[in-house]
């Protein structure tokens, strides 16, 4: 969390680069480190494998300078992506004011990336928090790549939340600092509303509820297979490329796909379950039934009513 | 019931000059008593709160984030042995040695010293300094929060200012 330190007049933030194993966080961190102002950057800190993957974290301290007079500085770190890793993941995630969530545009690669965004939200459960507590940026990385998904596949599987999402290729270094400054615009915001009782900016992040759950076009067969086993549903989608848009400018040419099936993450399997999990408004469906039932007491009471005045009627003119 | 907002208020830690100021007497204390080359305060999230002696050219901000990782992994190690957390870690090297000293529950206490001293006589009084930065901590966790933390009104003027000057677009 946040440290204020007014003696040092400093403020202290962290935020995490999160994904799947092989998405591009510690790309990221590298471009920063490169392309930042001189002198704004400290060391980058690489606990790696011999083989360059990342085994502890990555860490990077950024100086943003002078903010309404406190010195202003952002601890990036990343995490291992790999599945194997996630006690260090779960470690490197304490504390986080704001999370970049790397996905993998390639196509096969999303239940890779549902796995992990689901990972990230179990990890924040554990530590008691949720999306309205921590700020998160979907980065949508691999762009260049000629076999990716389009971005509204991309949302459609990943972004239930509607928060801010980002193309990039961080390995040229396009979309690092939009990102970035996406990020840290809404943490330096969510500090000032808790700070200083500003009014907020934006409403926080609440579930959507979703009648119809998950549309997610073209994943590979493979890809499909390796879906997580906590999977609870199943959804088809024909033809996924048929939505889909060539992204002008980025190269990127949408093929044709066949039918595929992906496993979704169970949070949206059910309505109103996803919104607990995140601590939206659960739907509340019992004031309608009720209402509905009113109507039809009425309307019953209404015929019985009309029957029992034409056998009065009919009984009467019998009598007379 | 604990609102998000009062959540994040009391999950963040706010220095005021007369905390570090307290912090800072028993830092210098210590490293006096033990005869340490420095000791830093830092808190679980790898953030430093304040140092006291010769830091040279030490990375400080590196050093912080790798003693929190360090002291997060060998939580968990503690907590697979059945213990809740090790208190005290020690890294000793050829000339100079660190000893991580867990303060209270947010913060941690790293203490670099050399061959002038002995680790015993670090042990000794880390732990009577631990105690006291404890009591320190707990105040400040326990004083009423000031309704404005001294964040300037402007601040979210001036940082939408700062990341557009940082961050020039592409």
């Amino acid at each position: 969390m946040v440290q204020i330190n007014f003696s040092l007049r400093e403020v202290n933030c962290k935020i995490v680069y999160y994904g799947p194993g092989l998405s591009g966080k510690t790309t990221n961190l590298e471009i920063i480190h490169a392309k930042a102002p001189k002198g704004s950057t400290g060391d980058l800190t690489s606990i790696a494998t011999e083989g360059d993957r990342t085994l502890f974290f990555d860490f990077l301290p950024l100086d943003l300078g002078q903010v309404a007079g406190m010195k202003t500085r952002f601890q990036i770190y990343t995490v291992p992506g790999q599945v194997y890793y996630n006690s260090t993941r779960k470690l490197v995630l304490q504390g986080s004011d704001g999370i970049v969530f790397v996905a993998d545009s390639k196509r096969g690669k999303m239940p890779e990336n549902l796995e992990s965004l689901e990972n990230l939200l179990e990890n924040l459960k554990e530590y008691g928090l949720d999306l309205n507590q921590v700020s998160l940026v979907l980065q949508y990385n691999k762009r260049d790549l000629p076999d990716v998904y389009t971005i509204d596949e991309m949302n459609a599987a990943l972004n239930k939340w509607g928060v801010p999402h980002c193309e990039a290729v961080a390995r040229d270094g396009h979309g690092v600092f939009p990102t970035l400054k996406k990020l840290a615009g809404m943490v330096l915001e969510s500090l000032n509303r808790q700070h200083t009782g500003a009014p907020a900016a934006a409403t926080p992040v609440k579930a959507r509820e979703q009648k119809v759950p998950v549309q997610v076009g073209a994943v590979g067969a493979a890809g499909a297979q390796a879906a997580s086993p906590r999977a609870t549903q199943t959804i088809r989608v024909g033809a996924g490329a048929q939505g889909a848009r060539p992204q002008a400018g980025r190269g990127v040419a949408a093929s044709a796909a066949p039918a595929i099936s992906v496993k979704p993450m169970p949070i949206n399997s059910a309505r109103g379950t996803h919104a607990a999990a995140m601590g939206g408004p659960v739907p509340q469906p019992q004031r309608a039934r009720k209402g509905r039932g009113i109507l039809v007491g009425l309307i019953l009471l209404a015929v019985a009513g009309a029957g029992a005045y034409l056998w009065f009627s009919g009984l009467l003119k019998d009598l007379l | 019931m604990v609102t998000d907002s009062e959540h994040l208020r009391e999950a963040r830690l706010v220095f005021y000059q007369e905390d570090v100021d307290r912090i800072n007497a028993v830092l210098n204390d210590f490293l006096k008593l033990s005869d340490s080359k420095c000791n830093i305060l830092i808190d679980k999230e790898g953030h430093m709160v304040t140092k006291a002696g010769t830091t040279g050219d030490i990375n400080l901000q590196s050093v912080a984030a790798l003693v929190a990782g360090s002291y997060a992994a060998t939580r968990e190690m503690a907590r697979l042995l059945g213990e809740e957390e090790f208190s005290v870690l020690f890294h000793q090297g050829k000339k100079d040695s660190i000893q991580l000293t867990l303060v209270g529950d947010r913060t941690l206490l790293a203490t670099v010293f050399d061959e002038r001293t002995t680790i015993g006589m670090v042990r000794l009084y880390a732990k009577e300094a631990s105690d006291k930065l404890a009591k320190i901590f707990k105040d400040i966790l326990s004083r009423p929060p000031r309704p404005n933390s001294g964040l300037g009104d402007d601040f979210s003027k001036s940082a939408k200012g700062a990341l557009d000057f940082f961050f020039v677009d592409e």
